[in-house]
């Protein structure tokens, strides 16, 4: 009896150890469909921000290849999850009725995994045809050479590149080579209630704006209880989510990277990156005009007191806008961010390119060319803000009261740091991250030590990479 | 005959031994060889000798997760141990219904990782969260759980105490194996319940303890769902996991030769500890009949 348990126990300890090391972590089983969907930003990139849909529709089947197989297979890989599979799926619909002999399989992997995953299947050869990739993920994709360059075929399968609104083509060029074609995109913007306002008789926040009317509206709207308890907040604010950051920097008149990609130091910690972190830390710490945040991670849901009607405006993408303008809760307006030095804003953007693993780059350009082309744009224009001109200009969108918001920020754009350095993401941003996590948890946090200690640290780490 | 017998033998070897080659050894060879070299799978790794072994020990994120786990394990294991044990005993007793009890405890490991750490998210949100909605009716304002770098691993240890079901499976089990002899004999003696338990279920369940305490060794040291899905890793990285560590630099950084070199070191010490405890059993595990040493 001994011997066989002692046996049977060493055997299992063995393959425990072993498994340690030898298996991987995990598969993550993503939670069911709740009340409420989580839709992780719809611009792959960014995941850590995510917004609760007020009205969340069913996730439809993934379309597979039907009757008629035994013509050529495109596969493609969306980072997108829920309901934001179904313009996918429609513009797959109508590109295969229109190419009978091209069938388009939806890949789609959602949350932070969606990278990993394209990686992985990049380094097996066996990518989708056709991959979606945010921003800042395409200097680092291009420089693993994940994407085959496009301007031999936009040549010579004559594709216009001019149907693109100005500027939206420069995302997805590396060195002033063509590698994505624009998905969809967003500024930032504010959101605010217009209940709420009208509730303490406020007018609405008006373009051109700055840091002290945002400071100054938020107060007024903030509201606290017999009980010393806030009951309504004067804005909501993305917590650590350092890309949506850079508008804070850029307006403070600040940048956080040199020109030439190169220096941390003496950006990251000048005294406008200090004025920024500042201020947005105020916010939360020394005015608490802003909720502190509900989590600082995936799964949590993010903050939801602008949905449920408690905060009165809220800075944001226009990812979560369709939910919110069907929110009983909410009536609706949006404003352009305020500014302190500067009218700056940042641009969020998700693309699609042609994978390297590829076998079939042409038929795949075909679809590509429908997906993020006209075609694809009419579709997209229901979901998300076109790229594409006249699908831009035939629906009025330049005048219509938010829609015109967005589109008018595409004025007001400055670059993102990650244009700077294909490095941004592994060196500085985690320690950005870490300065805004200190800052919002601790209001005594020495913010200039901080970000001096940050702009070291990334430089560190930068000078090791390029070292390399 | 005994050809025969020999090729059924390894006929019916043949699935495992496939499966542990390719899926077990076979990655383990290759993980040892990237350990030792610059390597982020696109393109062909690199040979950097022990680079990434003298990294790792300047790298500051390493001896954090390093300490987040072994700080985890610390506080998890007896608490396992304890529960595990507790809710055995208590699910014990041959009564009618008692199957439901028995089920109920275990359900919770049997459901999905991801979806259990989201139900605590929802119960541990500081705005609202039904954990502190409850210390408010008390008149506590109750912490900021998994967002305040001082009770974010307190918080994942609370959400752990959800499988302590494995652990009274498998001590229920050991319970059950218990001859109800020894009790009537330990009673006759006048031993009340506490010496019962104290010189009877403890020795004859030490085998089982023994097993407990391994394998909880082992699974804390490769802890991943709660802190990928609750925390990832922060705030500040106070749950930052070896093992998310790994994850991270292997997954999202695509440096697999450092990734690698990390793994390994984590087997080295989920190895030497399990070692360490398996040493210890002479002291005091007992099996039925004979001491463990003879």
């Amino acid at each position: 009896m001994k011997t066989v348990f002692r046996l049977l126990t060493s055997f299992v300890l063995l393959s425990l150890a072993l498994a340690a090391c030898g298996a991987p972590p995990p598969p993550v089983v993503l939670p069911p469909v709740k009340e409420t969907v989580i839709v992780t930003q719809m611009v792959a990139g960014t995941p850590e921000i995510k917004i609760i849909t007020a009205t969340p529709a069913p996730t439809q089947p993934i379309p597979t290849a039907g009757p008629g197989s035994g013509s050529i297979v495109i596969r493609a890989g969306t980072g997108d999850g829920g309901d934001g599979l179904t313009p996918h799926q429609q513009i797959i619909q109508i590109f295969e009725d229109k190419n009978p002999n091209i069938i388009v399989q939806l890949e789609p992997v959602s949350g932070r995994d969606y990278y990993a995953r394209l990686l992985t299947q990049l380094a097996a050869k066996a990518a989708p045809d056709i991959m979606q990739v945010g921003d800042d993920g395409v200097p680092s994709f291009v420089e693993k050479g994940a994407f085959v360059n496009l301007d031999s075929f936009i040549q010579s399968q004559k594709f216009d590149p001019s149907i693109y609104l100005p500027g939206l083509l420069d995302p997805g060029k590396v060195n002033g080579k063509q590698y994505l074609l624009p998905k969809d995109y967003s500024p930032l913007a504010i959101y605010y209630n217009k209940k709420l306002f009208d509730a303490a008789g406020m007018v609405y926040p008006q373009e051109g704006w700055t840091w002290d009317d945002l400071l100054a509206t938020a107060q007024k709207l903030t509201k606290t209880d017999p009980a010393g308890k806030v009951s309504q907040w004067g804005i909501q604010l993305p917590a650590v989510w350092t890309t949506g950051f850079e508008y804070w920097v850029a307006a403070a008149g600040g940048r956080l990277i040199s020109q030439d990609g190169k220096s941390f130091i003496g950006f990251m910690d000048s005294p406008e990156v200090i004025r920024a972190v500042q201020f947005y830390g105020d916010l939360y710490n020394k005015y608490k005009v802003a909720p502190p945040p509900a989590d600082l991670n995936q799964f949590g849901g993010g903050n939801a007191e602008f949905a449920n009607g408690k905060a009165a405006m809220m800075i944001f993408g226009r990812w979560p806008q369709a939910g919110l303008l069907k929110n009983p809760n909410i009536s609706l307006g949006l404003v352009a961010p305020p500014k302190d030095k500067v009218r700056a804003n940042v641009l969020f953007w998700g693309g699609f390119g042609i994978s390297t693993t590829s076998k079939d780059p042409k038929a795949a350009f075909t679809f590509l060319s429908y997906y993020a082309g006209e075609p694809g744009a009419q579709i997209w224009r229901n979901w998300a803000l076109p790229a594409v001109k006249s699908v831009v200009e035939s629906f009025g969108l330049t005048k219509d009261p938010i829609e015109g918001v967005w589109l008018g920020e595409l004025n007001n754009l400055v670059p993102r740091a990650y244009t700077f350095t294909p490095y941004w993401n592994e060196t500085a941003d985690p320690f950005l991250r870490k300065v805004l996590e200190t800052v919002l948890l601790d209001h005594k946090a020495d913010v200039k030590a901080l970000l001096t200690q940050a702009a070291k640290d990334g430089q560190a780490a930068l000078d090791k990479l390029t070292k390399k | 005959m005994r050809k025969r017998e020999a090729i059924l033998f390894y006929l019916t070897l043949t699935p495992w031994l496939v499966g542990f080659i390719a899926f077990t050894a076979g990655p383990m060879l290759l993980s040892l060889f990237a350990s030792f070299t610059d390597w982020d799978l696109l393109r062909d790794p690199v040979w950097t000798g022990l680079a990434n072994y003298q990294n790792l020990l300047n790298d500051p994120l390493f001896w954090q997760a390093l300490n987040v786990t072994a700080t985890y394990s610390l506080f998890y294991v007896p608490l396992d141990l304890a529960g595990g044990l507790l809710l055995a005993m208590l699910v014990r007793p041959r009564l009618p219904g008692m199957g439901i009890f028995r089920t109920i405890f275990y359900l919770p490991t049997v459901f999905s990782g991801v979806a259990c750490v989201v139900v605590w998210l929802w119960m541990l949100n500081p705005n609202g969260g039904l954990v502190n909605l409850v210390l408010a009716q008390f008149g506590i304002v109750g912490p900021r759980w998994l967002q305040d770098p001082h009770t974010a691993l307190v918080s994942l240890v609370m959400m752990s105490f959800w499988g302590w079901g494995r652990s009274m499976a498998i001590f229920l089990g050991g319970l059950l194996g218990i001859p109800g002899e020894l009790y009537e004999a330990a009673a006759m003696d006048g031993a009340n319940g506490w010496r019962q338990f104290r010189y009877v279920t403890l020795p004859l369940l030490s085998p089982t303890i023994f097993f407990n305490l391994v394998l909880s060794v082992i699974s804390t040291f490769q802890t991943f769902t709660g802190a990928f899905v609750a925390t990832n890793g922060g705030p500040l990285d106070s749950t930052l996991f070896l093992v998310l560590y790994i994850y991270r630099q292997a997954f999202e950084l695509l440096h697999m030769g450092y990734a690698a070199a990390l793994a390994w070191v984590l087997f080295v010490v989920i190895l030497v500890l399990t070692l360490l405890v398996v040493r210890s059993q002479r002291f005091w595990v007992f099996y039925l009949g004979e001491r463990a040493d003879s």
